[in-house]
């Protein structure tokens, strides 16, 4: 099966799913980064008493407060977060995470269970080693970063 | 004069005449190994100077809306300065930091490819390495592009059949 095909048939689970930061409406934004730090992780999901998620708040976030009003990282992170909060359900098609990404340019999708129970993140990163594995042949054989052939090559 | 022996052109056997070109199963697979990076859109791109100050920087990622600005001296690569560079090294020292130059704050000596690898270097890169973008650079070394996600999908949903 090629990669167009096998994006539509597998679901967003087969992607690499990732642990999620959570934090709750009155954690400082200190606090979230200092966790996504930590978790090398981009975003930070606000999650209510129930563990749904809330809102969602990015690195792409944390930089335009910093240009703006860099004293807002001690404030709670409710006040900053935004309330539209990118998903797929773990279920979905792959392709779903592929439009997401090119049409509405996010980085970050939150991944939901039936019961829209966080489970985790996904993302750009997901889905481009979901292509590599799909093409280990090209992919996985490459020169990463350095000089191109010709230029390498010693001798004759 | 040697009396040598030329094989009339008839007589000429061509030693590539039974070799087969890689065949692929996937147009998409195709795409990867035989076109180049400069077959991904990678411009435009955000380049700022080495001695440009942070908070410069970081007004520049959030006005312009971009994740990554690549820092280049005299056209050369010499770092790059994304959103998660923000958040890891500046956004808990922001005041300490925010007049500092970028080139101490930077992620020196970035991943790249050249515009005449593989798209499948970029994407090595970006899933081996781990770097969401890829500087793209000529044969001059000299800098010429970014690769993002987002371009990255945009190619290969230009390879996809509807």
């Amino acid at each position: 099966m090629g990669l167009q095909e096998n994006m539509q048939k597998e679901p967003v689970s087969r992607l690499a799913v990732r642990e999620p930061v959570t934090a709750e409406r009155e954690t400082t934004l200190r606090q979230a980064t200092t966790l996504m730090r930590e978790g090398k992780l981009g975003c930070t999901v606000v999650i209510d008493q129930d563990g749904k998620p809330i809102g969602i708040f990015t690195e792409s976030m944390l930089t335009q407060l910093l240009a703006e009003n860099a004293a807002g990282i001690d404030e709670p992170i409710e006040k900053y977060m935004s309330e539209q909060w990118p998903w797929v359900r773990s279920t979905d098609p792959i392709t779903d995470v592929l439009e997401a990404m090119e049409l509405k340019n996010v980085r970050f999708l939150c991944v939901v269970d039936d019961d829209d129970r966080l489970i985790g993140l996904t993302g750009q990163k997901g889905l481009m080693e979901y292509i590599a594995e799909h093409f280990p042949g090209q992919v996985m054989v490459q020169r990463i970063g350095g000089k191109p052939y010709q230029q390498d090559r010693e001798g004759a | 004069m040697s009396d040598q022996h030329f094989p009339s052109p008839e007589d000429f056997q061509d030693p590539l005449e039974n070799y087969e070109p890689k065949t692929y199963d996937d147009p998409l697979e195709e795409a990867l190994a035989e076109e180049t990076v400069a077959a991904i859109r990678h411009e435009p791109y955000v380049s700022i100077p080495p001695d440009t100050p942070v908070h410069a920087a970081v007004e520049k990622l959030a006005g312009l809306h971009v994740a990554c600005l690549l820092v280049e001296h005299d056209r050369k690569l010499v770092g790059v300065f994304s959103d998660r560079d923000v958040l890891e090294r500046v956004s808990q020292e922001y005041d300490q930091l925010k007049d500092r130059p970028i080139q101490e704050i930077m992620t020196m000596h970035p991943f790249y490819v050249y515009e005449t690898d593989s798209p499948a270097a970029a994407l090595a890169v970006m899933a081996v390495a781990g770097f969401r973008h890829v500087p793209v650079l000529n044969l001059d070394d000299e800098l010429v592009g970014i690769v993002s996600p987002q371009r990255v999908t945009a190619f290969l949903h230009s390879h996809f059949t509807s």
